[in-house]
């Protein structure tokens, strides 16, 4: 029951690709900064496997250069 | 002859030593004295330095969680008090009666906090220099009355109808004397839900909530004279 | 209200991870913007249709989105994706769109007939306009037509304003009301810099560890940009310096609070500067790559005669003539003169001389508003050229505006008596690129700058003016001295056009007043401080037959028989107007965006070059017009380098003597804007603050047993008048010093306030003059 935030550095020019392809991913919740090219994400899953698989479709994405992680929890349900 | 010129070269020393070393003696003196006019410590305006005080927690009360369980609301806030404006009562049994605050009452009413033993939040006070309390607000120790009362409590302001515009920021529909600073009862678990400000980090809250009513009557709007 | 909207822990686990996120990248990328986070907390307009505008008030130019309902603006919130404000407004800006709607609107012109007013079509009104302009200048000659505008005009108002005076009829009496609050600002950037306007902007507040406000107010007079300043507090711990005359909000939300004597600021600057040397923390490589060091003429006077002229003349000094100058500037002299402490200049000293604390410095009236107005300005350029602290992010001397426009109407279009579009008219080259553009011989426009604010008044009153067509302004209340020229306007043969969207007093001085479109009635940009060029659609229907300024202009024009300059349709005049204005400005120095960009973006920074605004200007990593393969270039002079200016303290025109005993400082409050007549017609603002006051120090209310409330007696050599007290309430003057807001119409405390002017600017000075206080 993982909850990470990130920030998303695109490739030069990407931005709005990237935040179209994060925004269609299941449990992801994504907030472009209006003046530079940078996008926070929030992941939000159930189970950890949920989370591995989340993982690995954000690997995919071409158009992210460097993903860092600033937050993360592991909220029980409430 | 040499030694004369020794001893007169040494005697031109010492006298010019004795005369330069007063004069700067005397020019130390001098210095050590500025006359400056003393400025009394900075000018405070009791309306104004209000707004920004506690300000420094602004950024933890934006933060803060909000204790659904434990919300004070509006009507409880205003039924412990006479009518809007008067100084509360005290709801609860107090430990000491000769207390000043900042031994007694302050220890919870300065910063608020959840005291386990009322199941409550303690309300910040605004005021918390002056600290002889219990002049202003005194406990319930009785809930029958000696006579009854024809005193009407007029209708105390109601949240969420305070501004002109939809969308525009609420007028403070209250006077402010003795409550000038904003986030004590604005902000926080104890602030009345109804009452509690959704941006605390804003700081400069007159900068967009403006008194209703300076006079204390209505003075309408503005006439060309 | 407030609603919970963290229904459960998951939620809030969620909203923590969000905010951290979010400081993270604040610190990665200062001044980033998430409008979309913003959006979510703002009330959702049900059916309004949200169209953006910069706010209609003050300079800062905040963004905001009005909502329209039924051809209605019926509310207003901050544009989250606006780099201004990002979402927030005052309480002015919130309320904005109710001063629309007061119910003395004038919707119809009135026309002076045998000393009474006469309701007339728009079409009489504009003809007796033309007509009457025409014989003036048959009769009197060409200089005796005026036009005075405003900071307020937007961008093509004042364009066709000064085609029309300037260009074809051949006159450069052209001037604003932004005379009397930015001109000192103009100076200052000139002889600094050779370039008028900040060369930062407002994304310094997000990059700088110090700021110190120089007789401003800003927790009042620019709400907007001082809440960046305290956000910038919580976040990172910056310092909020608060250097003025007197305690104010300001000063009770600063960390430190520094009071000095009225008009010695001049002193104290001059201290900093010697402190910084002594200290050795100039920076040298910086002074001796980009700047020279000047003086120029000193004991000019203070303009208070008729016809009074003065020119500067500039000559170079050597860095070590102006140390031996500052000799007479060490802070233990000055703190005698000026009342702050050796220790409190120091401590200002030691935050510009350190090298690893950024910078900023922020004013706007306290120091523009000064007999001595460009001195001060320079010497606080000064204090930044020497510390090499200018043009990089969060490094930043920062002249702020009062007006909506008086950067972009004012400054870049250039309706001042001695400017162009682009340039000077003195400047043979700059005339005729004008003339060229306006398609008028280049000989209709005269070489020599004719009559600046005051005197132009001053030459109502004298006869050698006769027609003066007033528009967006107000100065039978701004004024100086204001029962002269009040008087000036009532003689014979003056014939008086005001241009606005309520009665004031100075329609009551009109032969002809028209009804004007405001602000979101019409099409227009305004300019920001920060040299923001912000487009607003028409959004609502002006009232009855109110046109807009731009309209009226081209209008009398076309009927003074320039048709052919005036060749605008009526459709999308706005648009050919700004695309005209933008030749005079085209160049990497001062390219303006285009209209489409300005339309789809929160307006746009010039120089705008290549598609993209400047942020930062003279430095060659943000300005595209940096040439000299350096870091810096200053390229607004012509050997690239500012100037380093040595300017004395002189004291001020009028000091308190035995019979006139206090300082009269003027100003304003958060509640009003410029005179009152659009705020005090917006009911909250009105219920809040009602009418003006006079403030007293609480020691000399209680000697002259004054309390709030009661009646005080205020008589200078001008004039006198009565006021209600206001002791310990929204600010505190020293001792020794009074103070009254002048946006009240029943209170014109400028009837009391001297016409003294900075000789450079022209700018008068409202902050300094004797009066005696008396209980009534």
């Amino acid at each position: 029951m993982p909850i990470k935030s990130y920030l998303a550095h695109p490739y030069q020019g990407q931005k709005m690709e990237l935040y179209n392809t994060l925004s269609q991913l299941e449990g992801c919740e994504v907030i472009p900064a209006e003046n530079k090219d940078v996008l926070i994400l929030v992941t939000d899953t159930e189970t950890s496997k949920q989370e591995d698989a989340l993982q690995e479709k954000l690997n995919m994405i071409k158009s992210i250069k460097l993903l860092a992680m600033v937050a993360g929890f592991n909220a029980s349900k409430n | 002859m040499k030694r004369l010129g020794i001893i007169s070269l040494f005697a031109m020393l010492l006298i010019s030593f004795i005369v330069i070393w007063n004069r700067s003696y005397e020019k130390g003196l001098e210095r050590a004295y500025i006359p400056l006019e003393e400025r009394e410590p900075m000018q405070i305006i009791p309306s104004e330095e209000g707004v920004f005080t506690r300000s420094e927690f602004a950024l933890d009360y934006a933060k803060m969680p909000i204790d659904e369980t434990h919300q004070r609301s509006l009507k409880t806030y205003y039924n412990n008090r006479a009518y809007h404006g008067a100084p509360p009562s005290i709801p609860h049994t107090v430990e000491n009666e000769r207390s000043m605050g900042g031994n007694d009452c302050l220890k919870c009413h300065e910063n608020g906090g959840f005291v386990k033993k009322w199941d409550a939040y303690a309300p910040v006070t605004p005021h918390p220099d002056y600290e002889n309390c219990r002049q202003c607000h005194v406990p319930q120790n009785t809930k029958g009355v000696f006579k009854g009362t024809n005193f009407e409590k007029i209708p105390a302001p109601k949240a969420g109808v305070n501004n002109a515009l939809p969308g525009s920021p609420p007028v403070i529909p209250h006077q402010i004397q003795l409550r000038e600073n904003c986030l004590a009862c604005h902000a926080g678990p104890s602030a009345p839900k109804e009452i509690r400000v959704s941006h605390p980090e804003r700081v400069n809250c007159r900068q967009c909530h403006v008194l209703n009513n300076k006079e204390v009557t209505d003075i309408g709007i503005f006439i060309r004279k | 209200m407030y609603t919970s909207t963290l229904s459960n822990r998951r939620d809030f686990i969620k909203k923590m991870a969000v905010l951290s996120a979010m400081t993270a990248a604040a610190t990665m990328f200062p001044g980033i913007l998430f409008a979309e986070e913003q959006e979510r907390g703002l009330p959702k307009g049900g059916n309004l249709d949200w169209k953006k505008a910069p706010c209609r008030f003050c300079g800062v130019g905040c963004g905001v989105l009005v909502g329209v309902e039924n051809g209605k603006a019926v509310a207003v919130k901050g544009d989250p994706k606006s780099p201004v404000n990002k979402g927030l407004c005052c309480v002015k800006g919130y309320h904005s769109v109710m001063s629309m709607y007061g119910k003395d609107r004038l919707t119809h012109p009135w026309v002076k007939k045998n000393g009474k007013y006469v309701k007339t079509s728009m079409k009489e009104a504009l003809d007796i306009i033309a007509e009457k302009m025409q014989t003036t200048i048959k009769d009197y000659g060409k200089d005796a037509v005026s036009i005075y505008g405003s900071g307020q005009w937007t961008i093509p108002d004042g364009y066709v304003a000064s085609k029309l005076f300037k260009g074809c009829i051949g006159t450069n009496n052209v001037e604003a009301n932004a005379r009397l609050c930015m001109a000192s600002a103009v100076t200052g950037f000139l002889t600094s810099f050779g370039s008028d306007e900040p060369m930062g902007c407002y994304e310094d507040i997000d990059h700088a560890d110090v700021f110190v406000l120089w007789g401003n107010n800003m927790a009042e007079m620019h709400p907007v940009l001082f809440s960046r300043l305290l956000d910038q507090r919580l976040k990172r711990g910056v310092k909020i310096i608060d250097f003025a005359t007197r305690t104010t909000r300001t000063s009770m939300a600063s960390d430190k609070s520094i009071i000095f004597q009225p008009q010695t600021d001049l002193a104290v600057a001059n201290a900093i500067c010697y402190e910084i040397i002594k200290k050795g923390w100039v920076n040298q490589e910086f002074v001796s790559k980009h700047c020279n060091f000047s003086k120029g003429s000193t004991n000019m006077g203070y303009g208070l005669e008729d016809k009074y002229s003065f020119n500067d003349k500039p000559e170079k000094i050597s860095f070590e003539e102006y140390k031996e100058f500052l000799e007479d500037y060490a802070p233990e002299k000055v703190e005698k003169i000026s009342g702050v402490s050796a220790k409190d200049i120091k401590y200002m000293a030691s935050y510009y001389g350190d090298p690893n604390k950024k910078v900023m410095s922020l004013w706007c009236m306290g120091m523009n508003q000064h007999t001595r107005g460009t001195w001060i300005n320079n010497l606080v350029y000064n204090i930044h050229l020497l510390t090499g602290k200018i043009s990089t992010p969060g490094n930043s001397p920062f002249s702020l505006t009062g007006q909506p426009s008086a950067c972009g109407t004012v400054r870049e279009v250039g309706t001042l008596t001695h400017k162009l579009p682009h340039g000077v008219v003195m400047n043979k080259a700059h005339r005729e690129h004008a003339a060229k553009i306006w398609d008028v011989p280049v000989e209709n426009i005269p070489s020599k700058p004719s009559l600046h604010t005051v005197e132009m008044f001053r030459a109502l009153d004298r006869g050698d003016l006769r027609f003066m067509w007033i528009q967006v302004t107000n100065p039978m209340v701004t004024m100086p001295k204001l029962k002269r020229y009040r008087d000036a306007t009532k003689k014979e043969g003056r014939f008086i056009v005001v241009s606005d969207i309520y009665p004031t007093p100075t329609t009551d001085i009109a032969d002809v007043i028209l009804p004007s479109a405001m602000w979101v009635e019409r099409e227009g940009m305004y300019g920001n401080s920060e040299r923001r060029t912000q487009y607003f659609e028409q959004m609502v229907q002006p009232p009855g037959e109110a046109m807009s300024d731009t309209w009226q202009l081209i209008e009398v024009a076309k009927r003074m028989g320039f048709e052919k300059q005036f060749y605008y349709k009526e459709e999308t005049h706005i648009e050919e107007i700004y695309n005209e204005y933008r030749k005079h400005h085209e160049g990497k120095k001062h390219g303006m965006a285009p209209l489409e960009v300005l339309k789809s973006e929160p307006g746009a920074q010039w120089p705008y070059v290549d598609g993209k605004s400047t942020q930062w200007r003279f430095n060659s990593k943000y300005d595209p017009a940096c040439s000299n393969d350096e870091e810096f270039h200053f390229y607004g002079k012509p050997d690239g380098k500012a100037v380093i200016w040595q300017r004395p303290y002189e004291p001020a025109p009028e000091v308190p003597d035995e019979k006139f005993d206090f300082w009269l400082c003027t100003g304003r409050v958060v509640e009003h804007w410029h005179t009152g007549s659009m705020t005090r017609r917006i009911p909250v603002l009105h219920k809040a603050m009602p009418h003006g006051y006079v403030e007293l120090h609480p020691e000399d209310a209680k000697k002259m047993q004054i309390r709030t409330g009661d009646a005080v007696r205020l008589t200078t050599r001008r004039g006198t008048m009565k006021l209600p007290a206001s002791v310990n309430e929204r600010g505190v003057p020293e001792k020794g010093q009074v103070f009254v807001p002048f946006f009240d119409e029943n209170m014109l405390i400028n009837d009391l306030t001297l016409d003294a002017f900075c000789p450079i600017s022209k700018q008068p000075d409202y902050k300094k003059c004797a009066v005696k206080v008396e209980k009534a």
